[in-house]
């Protein structure tokens, strides 16, 4: 079952702790941290350019593409995709 | 095929109110004549389905399909495009529908088939295909690759999409075959965010005001909408808009809590707890969400439509809506901040009203989603048995990766469910593994087991073993499927007769692969016993295809017909009480019948059983009924003196042929070759005993035997012709050969066939005597049930030594008046039109009969009209005219009901 087909079956439980290599998604605009739900728990953080930075292990590529399929269909338009060390961002 | 519900994916939305008319976006789309494809490729809330659907609302012959997650499946998504185009051009697309279901083409053949259809219509269709990006699999985008690159002039596609497709759209656009329309054309210019603001919504906004929101929006129409909502009845407009444009949150988040904040609470908590439906109605809101102040959820919903509040009629009866895409995730968002644990929830009382309402497949997704695999895996298992009986196994199989090893481990009659399901859709890796896993816990139950239905769990040793038969055929090994197939009867007893039908159709199956008729004939009557009694009409129409082939094989010319004229008995009865308009494998049971009437030399009764066959109709076929009723037509119009003709229905027959998983016995391509032989074109005889690599020193092997019988008769022919001596003894030590393997199996068919052909061998090598004794061997089981067709198809040399026999005299005179009858050579003058061959009210014109005869190539519009020297317009006005005067509405009907019509 593809994420489209199920994206209202999370119970917003964090994907942190399941493995997988760090990104850091840019975005263009501000999202809130309730977002972070939505985006299996990534980290939200929001810049002074008016963006915001999502940060976090992400399980598998299919994870990737489900959470960069999230973004576009929010219409949110996307700078950077990154892979990143695990940790505390820069 | 397609349910209720789902019928409103193909209905065109409807144009809401209160929405601006984006001139210069529609006139751009309506200009697009000759593009191969018009892509509207944006992200979510730009306005691409409104501006669709309001563009062609009111154009002639569109068909739109709204796509969705599971149409990424190309078999569901052809489905869905092939029904919305017929409904807009009847009759165009019933053929590749035919082959879609049938599963007896690729889906490139269904393409194919439809471009050839559309390709010759008068009429232009347009094709919308909204939320395209749902459904961009590799496997879908392939099919509509080729549509784009095969189009016909008549079509014109249209894609609405959230991401560019994976389509050559780099090569469509340096060759200006591309028209798109894309985010910065679709955003609202200043002048459209001014109409929509103050001339739809009459918010009385100053210039500044409306320009300072077209700004923060960047012209994105869903931000506009919730822009429109936030502000209505507000009193500051302008100090709202500047804490809008001062604030750098996402915009949506911006206005979407506005919108919930300007809720009273029952209302929010509604909007919250009913996001997590993909489709909204009255009854199951009130389930989910409970009522509002007392007010049901039907009410609720029209409220929310009557506020604007994102609500989108799905629907012209306003009983199903779907929230905004872009509002449903804010909400999501929100439910899953406030009440994450409310989500489950939410999600099993949806499950629990789909599975009231009766939609299996939408409680199940919602018991996924809930998280709650015990219960997705009950629906499953409980609702098997009738999607199983619906021939819905592709839905079982979506469900397979879903449920993991441990859930099966205790549920072993779900898992025999989900590895039948796999088995029925072509994959059969690791079914044997899963067979094992189910045994292991049939040898040791686990105290957790669950079994939620008890009648299958009756059943399960014995379907195990017929799915363990089903894998060993599927790899060739014929001993093990024979043998688990007896396991499955024993365990089966007398009870359980859907596991005795399909392991005796195993075991026949089987047997037939090898040439052993009799076992063959005992398993698929077995079979068709079985299913006659579990009331599968069809498939024991099916079964009883080869069960008459199989008499007729064996020489019961008797039981052949009366196998055929019961099931029709059966057919009707079906009919009758399941009040259908007929029943799949009718058309097959005459087209039986007529095989029966021709074996006897009755060519006009088999003529009649024909036509009523084809009157039927392509739905009362099962999938190898089009190409065999048109070897068995091709057969009569020879024997009719029409050779074009006959050549012409074997070259379709070859294009329509459907294995339909069966053994090849009598291969097309042979069959056109015995054609070349008796018409004397030996030289394209010789060519297909190349293509078909046959050699007179072929060891027999049953499912080469009517390719190395079609040789045999080539070698004769060609030694009329050479007088060479050695070809006779040739094609002498290769029929008896032949006739050796065929006696030790009671393969009575070709034991006459052959000893006819060692008859006429001896003949030609002057050995008279030899010659009479052959053929009264091959008189013997022929006489009794007046089988007269093996002795017309063997040429007028037979028909002089026939009378030679003695005690044959009887039967030299039948097959002497059948002959004569028309049953084998040129006795009837073409186009003398036979007793009961219906004439047409306006008869066709000669153009018109010449695009007829091209109709039943697979050449496409442009290709017919460069053959005739016309033009295509000219191909697309004969082809309609065709069409009226045939009473039929696509292609191969029209040359089907000319053949019936002799024309």
């Amino acid at each position: 079952m593809s994420s489209s087909d199920t994206p209202r079956g999370t119970t917003g439980e964090p994907a942190g702790g399941r493995g997988g290599d760090w990104y850091e998604i840019r975005v263009q605009g501000r999202l809130d941290d309730r977002w972070a739900a939505w985006f299996d728990g990534l980290d939200l953080t929001r810049t002074d350019e008016g963006t915001t930075v999502l940060r976090g292990p992400v399980t598998d590529q299919a994870a990737l593409h489900g959470l960069l399929h999230r973004l576009r269909d929010l219409g949110v338009p996307l700078h950077s995709v990154t892979r990143t060390e695990p940790g505390p961002g820069a | 095929m397609v349910d209720a519900l789902v019928q409103t994916k193909l209905a065109l939305p409807r144009v809401r109110p209160g929405l601006v008319a984006r001139a210069r976006l529609t006139e751009e789309l309506q200009r697009a004549d000759g593009a191969a494809l018009v892509l509207v490729s944006a992200p979510a809330g730009f306005g691409k389905t409104t501006l669709l659907a309001s563009t062609y609302a009111d154009a002639p012959s569109v068909a739109w399909v709204s796509l969705d997650a599971r149409d990424g499946d190309a078999s569901r998504f052809w489905t869905y495009v092939l029904h919305a185009v017929d409904a807009v051009s009847p009759g165009c697309a019933s053929p590749a529908v035919g082959i879609l279901e049938s599963g007896g083409g690729t889906l490139a053949d269904v393409v194919a088939s439809l471009v050839n259809e559309l390709s010759v219509r008068a009429e232009d269709v347009t094709l919308v295909l909204d939320d395209y990006h749902l459904a961009d699999t590799p496997e879908v985008s392939e099919t509509v690759r080729l549509l784009v690159e095969h189009r016909p002039p008549q079509l014109r596609l249209v894609l609405g999409t959230r991401a560019d497709p994976a389509l050559p759209l780099s090569r469509l656009r340096a060759r200006g075959e591309l028209v798109e329309l894309r985010a910065a054309d679709l955003r609202f210019t200043v002048d459209e965010a001014g109409d929509y603001l103050n001339e739809i919504h009459d918010l009385g906004l100053t210039e500044s005001d409306v320009q300072a929101l077209e700004m923060r929006t960047e012209g994105w129409a869903a931000a506009l909408q919730l822009a429109v909502v936030s502000l209505r009845g507000r009193e500051d407009s302008s100090g709202f808009i500047a804490s809008f444009a001062g604030d750098d949150r996402f915009v949506v988040d911006f206005l979407a809590d506005e919108v919930l904040d300007q809720q009273p609470d029952p209302l929010r908590r509604f909007l919250l707890d009913t996001s997590v439906l993909d489709r909204l109605s009255g009854p199951l809101c009130d389930a989910v969400a409970g009522t509002v102040d007392g007010m049901a959820g039907g009410a609720v919903l029209e409220l929310l439509e009557r506020r604007n509040l994102l609500l989108v009629p799905l629907d012209d009866h306003r009983r199903w809506y779907r929230y905004h895409h872009l509002f449903a995730d804010v909400l999501q968002v929100r439910l899953l901040g406030e009440r994450p644990g409310d989500v489950p929830v939410l999600h099993g009382r949806a499950s629990d009203w789909y599975e009231q309402a009766g939609d299996v497949e939408a409680a199940v997704r919602h018991a996924f989603a809930a998280g709650d695999l015990d219960r997705a895996a009950d629906l499953i298992e409980v609702a098997t048995p009738d999607l199983r009986r619906r021939r819905a196994e592709r839905v079982l199989r979506s469900w397979v990766p879903a449920v993991p090893p441990e859930v099966l481990a205790r549920r072993p009659v779900l898992a025999s469910n989900l590895a039948g399901a796999l088995m029925a859709s072509n994959a059969f890796e690791g079914v044997s593994e899963r067979l094992d896993a189910i045994e292991s816990t049939l040898a040791s139950p686990p105290a957790e087991m669950v079994v939620r239905d008890e009648a299958e769990w009756q059943r399960l040793p014995a379907v195990v073993a017929t799915h363990r038969s089903g894998l060993a055929l599927v790899s060739g090994n014929l001993g093990a499927t024979l043998r688990q197939a007896d396991i499955a009867l024993e365990r089966a007893g007398g009870s359980d007769q859907l596991t005795v039908a399909s392991a005796s159709a195993l075991k026949g199956l089987a047997s037939w692969a090898v040439g052993d008729l009799v076992p063959a004939l005992a398993g698929y009557r077995a079979a068709a016993r079985g299913l006659a009694a579990v009331d599968y009409v069809s498939d024991v129409l099916a079964c009883t295809v080869t069960v008459v082939d199989l008499e007729l094989a064996l020489g019961h010319l008797d039981a052949a017909q009366q196998a055929a004229q019961d099931a029709l008995g059966l057919a009707a009865a079906a009919r009758d009480r399941l009040q259908v308009d007929v029943v799949r494998g009718t058309a097959d049971m005459r087209l039986a019948l007529a095989r029966v009437a021709w074996e006897r030399g009755e060519p006009d009764e088999a003529a009649d059983h024909l036509r009523a066959a084809g009157d039927l109709g392509d739905d009362a076929g099962l999938p190898q009924q089009p190409y065999r009723w048109r070897i068995a037509m091709a057969a009569l119009r020879e024997s009719e003196g029409d050779d074009e003709a006959a050549d012409a229905l074997l070259a379709e027959a070859e294009r329509v042929f459907n294995s339909d998983f069966l053994p090849n016995v009598r291969p097309v391509p042979a069959v056109r070759a015995r054609l070349c032989i008796r018409r004397g074109d030996l030289a394209a005889a010789r060519r297909w005993a190349a293509e078909a690599g046959v050699g007179a020193q072929d060891d027999p092997s049953y499912l080469r035997e009517y390719e190395h019988l079609t040789f045999a008769r080539l070698l004769l022919s060609e030694h009329e012709a050479t007088g060479d001596p050695a070809t006779l003894e040739v094609v002498a030590a290769l029929l008896e050969r032949l006739r050796d393997s065929a006696a030790s199996s009671s393969r009575t068919a070709t034991v006459v066939e052959t000893s006819i052909l060692l008859a006429l061998t001896a003949d030609a090598a002057g050995r008279a005597d030899e010659a009479l004794s052959w053929l009264t061997e091959a008189a013997a089981p022929a006489q009794a049930v007046g089988w007269v067709r093996p002795f017309l198809d063997a040429g007028p040399r037979v028909q002089d030594l026939l009378p030679l026999l003695p005690d044959a005299q009887a039967f030299a005179d039948a097959v002497a008046a059948a002959s004569r009858d028309g049953g084998s050579g040129a006795s009837r003058a073409p186009g003398q039109a036979p007793e009961g061959g219906g004439a047409l009210v306006v008869p066709l014109s000669a153009r018109e009969l010449d695009v007829l005869r091209l109709l039943g190539s697979d050449l496409d519009g442009p290709a017919i009209a460069r053959h005739l020297n016309v033009s295509l317009p000219t191909v697309r006005t004969h082809t309609q005219r065709i069409y009226m005067k045939l009473g039929v509405n696509n292609r191969r009907a029209a040359v089907r009901r000319a053949h019936q019509l002799r024309l």
